[in-house]
This record gives C-alpha cells, structure tokens and sequence, in this order.
C-alpha cells in the first residue's frame, strides 16, 4: 500500500509522463491487435500478416524506450535517505518503479482493447458503418490467448526492462588498464576517466605509481619511478585531456560514421534497379531486402553516431576563449553527451525514417493508411516525447550544480540562456544533418 | 532608520527567522561585523548558524528585523538586487566544495569572475594565481572528481578569494575533512583573508576553528548567547539504566 501511495502522491508532470507511457502503450496494443484482426481475416495471407507482426517491433521498441526514460525521471521510486531508513531501499524501489511501469502499460492494453472491441462492433454495433470492418476481422470471434498474448507483450517487456534497468548495484571501482602513453594510444581519446555522468562508471581510484608500472603518470609518481620515457608524462601531455573535458568522450563515432556510411551505400547499391511492384510496408518484394538492410544499418549508426556527435557539438560550443555562458553550455554538453544523444540519435532516426517513407508514399497509387499512420504516430510521439523526458532527467541530475551556481550568485539568465544555448546549438547541428541522411536515403527511391 | 556605523561592513539588528515551515530559525539576532575582521559564529548544530548566514549574505529574505551592508538595507531590496550584491560583493563557501563537475579547477575559480564580466584571460590569471597561494596549482588542470575533497574545498575557497569579495561567508568550511587537512584549509584561509582585507563570517561548532578568529559570537537556539555551557546534567546514579517508558 505503502508503494501505491508513492506512486499517487505525485506531481502532475509526473502523471502526465506516465500517461503518456499508457498512451503509448495503448497505440502499441492496439496495432498488434489489429494484426491479429488482418490475420483472422485472411488466414490464408500468412506472409503479410507476420510481417506486420514484424513491423509492430518498432512500436514496442519505442514504447519500452519511453517508458525506461520515464521510470528513470520519476522522483517517486528514486532513493531517498527517509525511505532507505525505514527499509524501502534501491532494491524496493525498484519493485515499485516495475509496479507503477506495469500499472501505465497495462493500462495502456486495456484501453486498447477496449477500443479494438468496441470498433469491432463486440460492445456496441459497429461504429462507422463498419468502415473498419477490413483489418478488425469484425463478425469473426477473437481467440482469447492470442489476443491476451498480444496485450500482454508490451507491459511485459517494459517491466522486466525498467527492473533490469533499476536493479541496485554497487559502483564498481574501475580498475584502469595500464596505459603507456604512446602517441597512437593518446590520439584515440586519451585517458578515458569515467565522469560522475558516465553512468556505471564511478570511484575514479588514483592508482599513480603503482610499482613503476605507467599506472597515471603524473609527473610526481611517475619521477621516481625512472623507468618512463619523461617526454609521455609531462605535465602538458598528462593533463591536456582534463582542461578540455574529454575525460568521458563517448566511444564508437568512427564506427558509427561507418556504420550511417555502409547503411546508406547498400540502398544506393539497392537503387540501381528499383523494385518493380509496390513496395510498401505490407508487401516488401524480394528485391527490396537490401533497403530494409540499408535503412537499418543507417538507424543504428544514427544511434550509435549521436552521443559522439553531442560531444562533438559540446565541444564546437566551448572552444576559442569562452566567456562564462558557452563555457557553461558546452561543456554542460559535453557531460551529458551520452544521456542526451541516444534519445536524440533515436529522434533523428525516426525523422530521417518519416522523411524517406513520406518520399515513398508520395505516390497516388499507395496511400498513407490509418495503421501506418497511428505507428508513425507512436513512434515518433515516443521517440520526442523520451528526449523531453531525459532532458528533464538530465536537469534533475544537475539541480546541485544548479543549486551552487546560484549560491554563487550567477544571474538565472545565465543558466536559462547556457540551456537555450545548448538547445540551439543540438537543433543547429543535428537538423541538417538528419535532412541530409534522410533525403540521400530518400533518394535511390524517387530516381 | 539609521545607517549603522563607518567601520561595520555588515550589520543585522533585532533579527527574526522563521523556517517557512514554522520551525524557528533566529530569535532577535543583533551582531555587528567591523571591517577586515574574522567572525566566527559559534554553537552546536541546529543553533541557527547556517540560518544566520543565509539572512546576512541575503539568501534568505529577511521579514522581521534588519540587515545593512555598508549602508544598503538588504531586509528591503527584492532577490534580483541581492543577488547582484551576492555576485559582486560576497562570496560563498559551504560544507560541501559545490564545484561545477565539468569544469576543471582553474575554471571553477574562474568562474565568478567571469560572471561578473571580467575577460577570460584575467580571470585565468587570477584564478591560477590563488591556485598557487591555497598549494594547489599543479592541479588547475584536473577535473573535480580527480581531486581529493581537501583539494576540492581548497578551489571551492580559491574560487571565493579570487574575486576579491568585500565579505566571505563560510560555512563550516571544514566540515568534511579530517584534522590535519582541517588545519591546513583554515590557516590558508584566514591568511589570504587576513593579507586581502577580506571580512570574514565563519560559522563553525569546532571551538579550535573558532580560535582562528578575531571574535566569537556564539549562538543557542537562535539566540545570542555568552557562553554555550548548559547546565550540568544531574548524576544518574540510582535510576533506571534504559528507562524510556517515564
């Protein structure tokens, strides 16, 4: 009871985010049903049913993505000294934050299917004069553990997600592997120190000296030592790293650069002879294998490329003499590059995905269906409204910063002007570059 | 309403403070700080120190009673105004150092300075400069999760000397640290203080902290007080050892 009554007592932000995971939820639930619905009616249509079935991955994706963001913001499972005291500790905590995401998404499945059954025509008559009689296999009886299966995917998965995702664990101290500053070691992001942001990593130990191995090399350890070449562990090689905040360079750019790069040329490689028959998202023709590929492997590099690439933007920001304002902002950045970009890489996916299929649609002959149109709906609708949540998870995260720059006196336009900066600068920097993705992914279709 | 005295810097009369949850805070505070002098506010915890310093660095609006700085009255300028007079005129230390974690330490020092408008490269100068007084210059480089929280508070303290502050409000400054490291922060402290002209009101519960400064004004239950012994507590002998049930 005692969990439930966290839950309730709540801001409305807070509600509002859950709501919008049981809405979420709803859309999910109620384009798997409408799968099943297309597969009663054509039972002999196998091949297209389960693709559609296929498709529905990436609602529920999107959806668990939103709902992991959301439990991760909520004030009300995070742990707190008065809770820990009475022994409602991480562990409990994250039982509630399981309960309270299975409660939303559940919600979400019911209010779909109640939807799906009262278009249906099973609780009334059939509404609209039956004009979703096609996909909602109306007048056919609805086997109850297909349907139960369906409805159940979504609250399953988000569950297990977010209590994998909360589950308490003790910062590991992060034994640092023996570094021999070399200059083609130096060059691929220095010493990599995991920040306070930088999620499991944390209990930066100074390990210096440690036996005349080249453990830190600051230049105090490291003299007396003898053994290492002077030239690596000067103080201007040593510490360069630290002033310009590369400390938590997220990993992986080049192989995301390569990735966004193989993506696109195996749809340009696709492109030279353009399928023939419709491809739309039901009927996928044989040739257009190598579309789907080229489209996933540009989303993923997308992700993947997207925390680098704030980094990179944090960076851009704070570099040449910067007053107090972008140095706030970029480097503000630059700590929170990995939690900002993978929802912000997602966000650009999806944009580039809507665009080229907007391209692909285009035609008289194909158009846009409701079902496309409730998925776009969600997808998108999940993947902005998971950036707004992490950017709200990420101002939780820096209240105490916020907190003791205000101490200091720092005027508030100063932070809401460093938040604007950052703003502008990731919309500036990420727009163009998901047009230009989206319109070379677009473009092998349209020639 | 008279202006206080030339060589007072800061000065509360008669003040009053209730927490906005109606426990007190302050009950009729009335000190004066003279100008250049070290203050240490003393008394257990919970005595309204911290409170005490809120109202007097204009953190927390004063309702009931007044406080003046160099004759401006800061119990009538709204938040806007006393944050200004926060940001060029006072200065900040707290228990915990309150760095910035993605600025390296030199930019932290340098970072009121900066806010005040002051160009980037004299504010590097300065902030290195009182990085090297505090013995802490060959870490101006390092981020602040690669130092030690001596080191941390000592650029905390850095970067409330570097602007050259009319009055320092620190509050249990070295409240974290262990004693030798205790010593060592204060001593840097009080000198740069003493050696800048730099008004000082330090509240502490460490008597040996307190012997640092010039005065001691000690607090008990909001109250000024003379001396904080209590009464002593009667001899136990002949009552129940775990009695909690009277």
């Amino acid at each position: 009871m005692l969990d439930l009554r966290l839950t309730r007592a709540a801001r409305p932000a807070v509600q509002l985010r859950r709501l919008l995971v049981a809405a979420a939820s709803a859309g999910t639930g109620f384009l798997l049903l409408s799968c099943l619905g297309y597969a009663l009616k054509r039972p002999e249509a196998a091949g297209s049913a389960a693709l559609r079935l296929a498709w529905c991955v990436v609602p529920v994706a999107a959806t668990v993505y939103l709902a992991l963001a959301v439990a991760r913001t909520d004030p009300g499972t995070r742990p707190r000294p008065g809770l820990s005291a009475i022994g409602l500790g991480p562990a409990r905590l994250m039982a509630v934050s399981s309960l309270v995401t299975a409660l939303s998404t559940t919600l979400g499945s019911l209010v779909a299917l109640s939807l799906f059954l009262h278009l249906r025509g099973d609780l009334t008559g059939l509404p609209f004069d039956g004009a979703g009689a096609s996909f909602l296999a109306a007048g056919k009886s609805l086997p109850l553990a297909a349907t139960l299966t369906l409805l159940a995917v979504v609250p399953v998965v988000a569950t297990v997600a977010v209590a994998l995702a909360l589950r308490p664990s003790d910062p590991r101290p992060v034994v640092r592997p023996q570094r021999r500053y070399l200059p083609f070691v130096r060059q691929a992001g220095g010493p990599a120190a995991g920040g306070p942001a930088a999620g499991g990593r944390t209990g930066e130990v100074e390990a210096a000296g440690g036996g005349g191995a080249a453990g830190k090399g600051t230049p105090a350890a490291a003299a007396p030592a003898g053994v290492i070449d002077p030239r690596f562990t000067s103080p201007s090689l040593t510490d360069k790293p630290d002033d310009e905040g590369a400390g938590d360079t997220p990993a992986g750019l080049p192989w995301a650069v390569a990735l966004v790069a193989a993506g696109l040329t195996a749809q340009a490689y696709a492109g030279r002879t353009p399928p023939t028959p419709a491809f739309t998202f039901t009927t996928v023709p044989t040739g257009a294998g190598f579309f789907l590929l080229g489209w996933l492997l540009t989303a993923v590099g997308l992700v993947l490329a997207a925390p680098g690439l704030t980094h990179l933007c944090g960076r851009l920001l704070q570099c040449a003499r910067p007053g107090a304002l972008r140095l706030l902002a970029g480097r503000g950045l630059m700590a929170e590059a990995t939690r900002i970009g993978r929802p912000l890489g997602i966000l650009c996916a999806v944009t580039a995905a809507g665009y080229a299929v907007t391209t692909l649609y285009d035609s008289p002959g194909r158009p846009f269906g409701p079902l496309s149109a409730l998925g776009a709906l969600v997808v998108a609708g999940c993947a902005f409204a998971t950036l707004l949540t992490v950017a709200v998870e990420t101002r939780q995260g820096r209240a105490e910063t916020t907190d003791a720059l205000l101490r200091l006196g720092a005027p508030a336009t100063v932070l809401r002007g460093a938040a604007a900066l950052r703003a502008f600068a990731l919309l500036a920097f990420f727009a163009p570059l998901t047009l230009a993705i989206a319109a070379l992914a677009a473009f092998p279709l349209t020639r | 309403m008279e202006a206080p005295p030339d060589n007072d810097v800061l000065w509360a009369r008669s003040l009053h403070f209730t927490h906005p949850d109606g426990s007190p805070g302050l009950a009729g505070v009335s000190i004066a700080v003279r100008e250049g002098e070290i203050l240490a506010v003393s008394g257990p915890r919970g005595s309204g120190k911290t409170t005490l310093l809120r109202c007097l660095s204009g953190l927390e609006p004063v309702r009931e009673g007044e406080v003046w700085f160099n004759s401006t009255p800061l119990h009538t300028l709204g938040p806007a105004h006393r944050e200004r007079l926060r940001r060029d005129r006072f200065c900040w230390i707290g228990p915990e150092p309150g760095l910035v974690p993605e600025l390296n330490a030199w930019e932290n020092a340098a970072l009121p300075l900066m806010l005040r408008g002051t160009s980037r490269r004299r504010a590097k100068t300065t902030a290195l400069e009182w990085l090297e007084r505090l013995d802490i210059g060959e870490a101006a480089r390092k981020r602040p999760h690669r130092l030690r929280q001596s080191e941390r508070q000592r650029v905390s303290i850095a970067r409330a000397l570097a602007p050259a502050p009319t009055v320092l409000f620190a509050d249990e400054p070295t409240a974290p640290l262990h004693r030798a490291d205790r010593g060592h922060v204060l001593r840097t402290l009080t000198s740069a203080a003493r050696s800048h002209g730099i008004t000082v009101v330090l509240a502490t519960h460490d008597p040996e902290t307190a012997a640092l400064a010039d005065r001691t004004v000690n607090l008990l239950d909001g109250r000024p007080v003379r001396t904080v012994h209590l009464p002593e507590i009667p001899d136990a002998e002949g009552r129940a050892a775990c009695s909690i049930s009277v």
